[in-house]
């Protein structure tokens, strides 16, 4: 699914989310995780990487592999490597918490196996949402 | 229902998020519905903030919120800030296990008072 570089596509990413675990039965909780991972990552391109107001800035492609479910998403903005992003204190004062990497730090919890690659003026980011086997 | 605050409304249409006031004994309780995503975020800061500058004991109903991100916490995390410097008590009340997971994995627990029903 290709995404322009506005919040106001947050609805369509979701709706998008909900219609591939729907189709997969794979329960809601793994479509909040995938919906909230997802948002992370796109707000994150369009409030900081730059992407705001760019046509088909971003781009995200569910899918079934062993293990989980496997997402690829990439955007056209500054390059930015989550893997690297510093981990914020999420047990500091309210006064002294800081606002940002939160949504990074989520996405972090939720998935594993995150790669990332700068690719021809695209980040590009692939990750699972592990799925335990049935009857384990 | 509109929210107490000056949000600007969706650019879509509708709220994204409703919100209703209610007075229950010393609380003022905000029972807040749907999705506290990014667009949604700043309406919600609004709505609560706009509470906590009113009364002294403030309450947000999150039962029948579905969803939050890191955008719908960091409003939270703003009431709570001028809750804090206004001394007014402020909490965050009956999560669905879903909502509360990501509460959980943000530790908002340290900085938040956070109950699993409502306080009056």
């Amino acid at each position: 699914m290709v995404l322009n570089g506005n919040l106001s596509e947050l609805s369509r990413l979701t709706a998008e989310v909900a219609r591939f675990c729907g189709e997969h039965r794979l329960g809601d909780e793994v479509e909040y995780d995938l919906s909230l991972v997802m948002e992370e990552l796109f707000v994150n391109s369009v409030t900081h990487g730059g992407c705001k107001g760019i046509e088909g800035a971003a781009e995200f492609e569910l899918s079934l592999v062993a293990g989980g479910i496997s997402l690829e998403y990439a955007d056209r903005g500054k390059p930015f490597d989550p893997t690297q992003a510093p981990i914020p204190d999420i047990t500091a004062p309210l006064a002294e918490r800081p606002d940002g990497g939160l949504g990074i730090h989520l996405m972090r919890q939720i998935m594993c196996d995150i790669e990332y690659h700068r690719v021809d003026g695209w980040n590009r980011t692939r990750m699972r949402r592990p799925i335990p086997a049935e009857g384990t | 229902m509109e929210p107490d605050s000056d949000a600007p409304a969706h650019p879509g249409g509708g709220d994204m998020i409703e919100s209703k006031e209610e007075t229950r004994g010393a609380w003022v309780v905000v029972a807040v519905k749907g999705r506290a995503d990014a667009e949604a975020a700043d309406q919600l800061e609004a709505t609560l903030r706009a509470a906590v500058g009113q009364h002294s004991k403030v309450a947000a109903d999150f039962s029948a919120l579905d969803y939050i991100s890191s955008a719908g916490l960091r409003a939270v995390l703003q009431a709570a800030r001028t809750a804090q410097m206004t001394a007014v008590e402020f909490a965050v009340c009956g999560m669905s296990a879903s909502v509360k997971k990501v509460f959980d994995m943000s530790g908002m627990h340290h900085v938040l008072t956070i109950h699993g029903e409502l306080p009056c």
